[in-house]
């Protein structure tokens, strides 16, 4: 029972990082329509930049506020000068830029800085000794990833739902020409959801470095269990992705516990099999609208 | 080929027949010794591999309009399938590639075609995605360890050409003449198939949907069927892949190969049989043009998914029917 309750937390805590992944992608999602494959890579990008900030002597957190807004102004740019070009065309136009938008942010990443892995936290506020309630102990760096994690999806949660702004994009993200109608700046609200999507991710891009190390190829598997948790909670649903999120962690690490070492390893496939079995259920997700379609 | 006059056909078509067949042995020539190695009959073959596992793909995305990231685990599934027909149970290795293509077809029909019948373009590419990137992690797992020999793959032995052909062909330029010779025949195939009826509904597929269906198009079916028959070609491709190679790992195509495909076939044309050999010479000597590309451009070989990048979305923006929309009209003017 024990070792059950530690895996939980710690299935938790790794979830929660899906789960502000996954909510960058339905932020993107929910905007323009775009499912943004590169959402790991932009993020593994915006890791990058807080790398160098503080190899330049910067301290943590003014580093994390300088990719924080460097992820915004680069989400929203990429918003405004690419995606933009193919909106309304069709799901696969879209989805191949997607997968263009993966391939510059791998190279550019690469060109800047190079194959090698970098050392990257963990940081003050990520290690130390666990705490431990009553025999179930978590670890500094879970506890860390998790408060993060409550903070961001907390302040987007105060965002969307208590502010004018957050209603202008919820109701673009709802009805675009109604929206338009009653003055809301609809192009400029399409490259806000992209900038908060992007700089959401990058949130999840430095905790993830956290425990996985900072490398071109940090998030290629992050965004797995990302996609797999908007997919399970529905992709356009904010409150779905991070349930999805933390659904996802558990799952994940409960079965990496239990299943026996003469199978391997196998959270891979346990994402892409909950990706699948979702799909053939309830196509739309726990949470997610049903979509209706035309001619 | 539609861009030659009519009376030009027969004479164009002959002219690539001869050199297709004579191209093994044009390095030896007095005048093609200056720019061909022995090396390019190797190149020739992979170009052949290539062909048609971007075939498969292209009928997939260009015609149908279903996008697919997991096309490299289909080319993979084959190639170990072949691998472990022909290592293991003794199979020999034509009828392992013929079994492994079919296999990969009734598995790209029944596992991907049939439940895709259900999904909407973003979810079939998340599914497909997952695939792509769970699948070399399956092939690791100790249980099939058995077959697969975990990470470090499978080795095969060098094909040698059959007994009547001994001292004629060596086993490179054999594997060439098998290749090529699938691929024609399957391009072949695959020209008749989109002028078929069978055609005509995957592109009415991909235009539209709701209106196929209001047609007569049976949607479901002919979703699941381009599914059966792009992983038929994935197949083939596949088990000539471990062929041709001698070696298959968990990491020998992995999601970044399936990038690739895409990136080959826009650039080179989606929906056109001239785009997919665009594609093919594409995916055959891009890394070799990078790297010479590299050595005046000092880290060009860094920039080169920045590069792809930037040209997948400029030619999605800009150019829609890729390189071959400059030499041919278009494959479906009107559909009357």
């Amino acid at each position: 029972m024990g070792l059950f309750l530690q895996q939980l937390i710690g299935g938790v805590a790794s979830g929660s990082m899906f789960a502000i992944l996954a909510l960058g992608i339905v932020l993107i999602y929910r905007s323009t329509g775009t499912l943004n494959f590169a959402q790991g890579q932009m993020a593994m990008f915006s890791t990058f930049i807080a790398w160098s900030a503080m190899s330049t002597g910067m301290g943590f957190w003014p580093a994390v506020l300088l990719t924080l807004l460097s992820a915004l102004a680069m989400g929203a740019l990429v918003e405004w000068l690419i995606v933009r070009r193919v909106e309304g065309t069709s799901d696969l136009n879209s989805l191949i830029v997607a997968m263009g938008l993966f391939l510059i942010f791998d190279g550019l990443a690469l060109y800047v800085w190079g194959p090698l892995p970098k050392s990257f936290g963990p940081f003050s506020f990520f290690s130390g000794g666990a705490s431990c309630v009553g025999g179930v102990c978590i670890g500094r760096l879970n506890l860390g990833i998790l408060v993060v994690s409550i903070v961001t999806t907390a302040l987007l949660y105060l965002l969307f739902q208590c502010t004018r702004f957050g209603l202008a994009l919820r109701a673009t993200a709802l009805n675009r020409p109604a929206s338009r109608l009653v003055g809301i700046p609809v192009g400029r609200m399409l490259s806000t959801g992209w900038g908060l999507g992007t700089a959401v991710g990058a949130i999840a891009g430095i905790l993830a470095a956290q425990s996985l190390g900072l490398e071109i190829r940090t998030m290629f598997f992050v965004v797995l269990f990302a996609l797999a948790a908007a997919v399970l909670g529905g992709l356009d649903s904010p409150v779905g992705a991070v349930v999805g999120g933390l659904i996802i962690g558990v799952v994940k690490n409960l079965a990496g516990t239990y299943t026996p070492s003469s199978v391997g390893s196998i959270d891979l496939a346990v994402a892409f099999a909950v990706i699948v079995l979702v799909l053939m259920v309830r196509p739309n997700g726990i949470f997610g609208r049903p979509v209706r379609m035309r001619v | 080929m539609q861009a030659l006059p009519p009376g030009l056909k027969p004479i164009g078509l002959l002219l690539l027949s001869v050199f297709l067949v004579v191209f093994p042995f044009l390095h030896e020539w007095p005048f093609f010794r200056i720019f061909l190695g022995e090396f390019r009959t190797f190149n020739a073959t992979m170009f052949a591999i290539w062909l048609l596992v971007l075939l498969g793909m292209n009928l997939l995305t260009g015609y149908s309009g279903q996008i697919s990231f997991g096309h490299a685990a289909l080319v993979l599934a084959s190639a170990y399938l072949t691998a472990v027909l022909s290592q293991q149970y003794a199979f020999p290795l034509w009828g392992a590639i013929g079994l492994s293509g079919a296999a990969t077809a009734v598995v790209g029909w029944v596992t991907i075609g049939i439940p895709a019948v259900r999904l909407r373009g973003p979810y079939l590419a998340i599914a497909t995605f997952g695939l792509m990137l769970a699948f070399p992690q399956i092939l690791k797992m100790n249980v099939l360890t058995r077959w697969t020999q975990g990470a470090l793959g499978i080795r095969g032995g060098v094909v040698e050409p059959p007994g009547f052909l001994e001292g004629v062909l060596d086993g490179r330029e054999w594997m060439y003449y098998v290749a090529m010779a699938a691929a024609v025949a399957m391009t072949v195939l695959f020209l008749n198939l989109t002028r078929s009826r069978t055609g005509r509904a995957f592109v009415a597929l991909r235009d539209s949907e709701v209106g196929a269906e209001q047609m007569g198009v049976d949607v479901p079916r002919y979703k699941a069927l381009a599914f059966g028959v792009s992983s038929l070609y994935a197949g083939i491709g596949g088990g000539l892949f471990f062929a041709v190679q001698g070696f298959v790992s968990p990491d020998s195509l992995g999601l970044i190969d399936s990038i690739f495909f895409l990136v080959a076939i826009v650039i080179g044309g989606l929906g056109s049989v001239l785009g997919s050999i665009i594609a093919a010479l594409f995916l055959t000597f891009q890394s070799e043009a990078i790297s010479a590309l590299a050595g005046f451009v000092p880290g060009a070989n860094n920039l080169r998914n920045v590069f792809y990048g930037a040209s997948l979305i400029a030619v999605i923006v800009l150019f829609p029917k890729g390189i071959a929309g400059f030499f041919q009209r278009p494959l479906w003017p009107k559909l009357r």
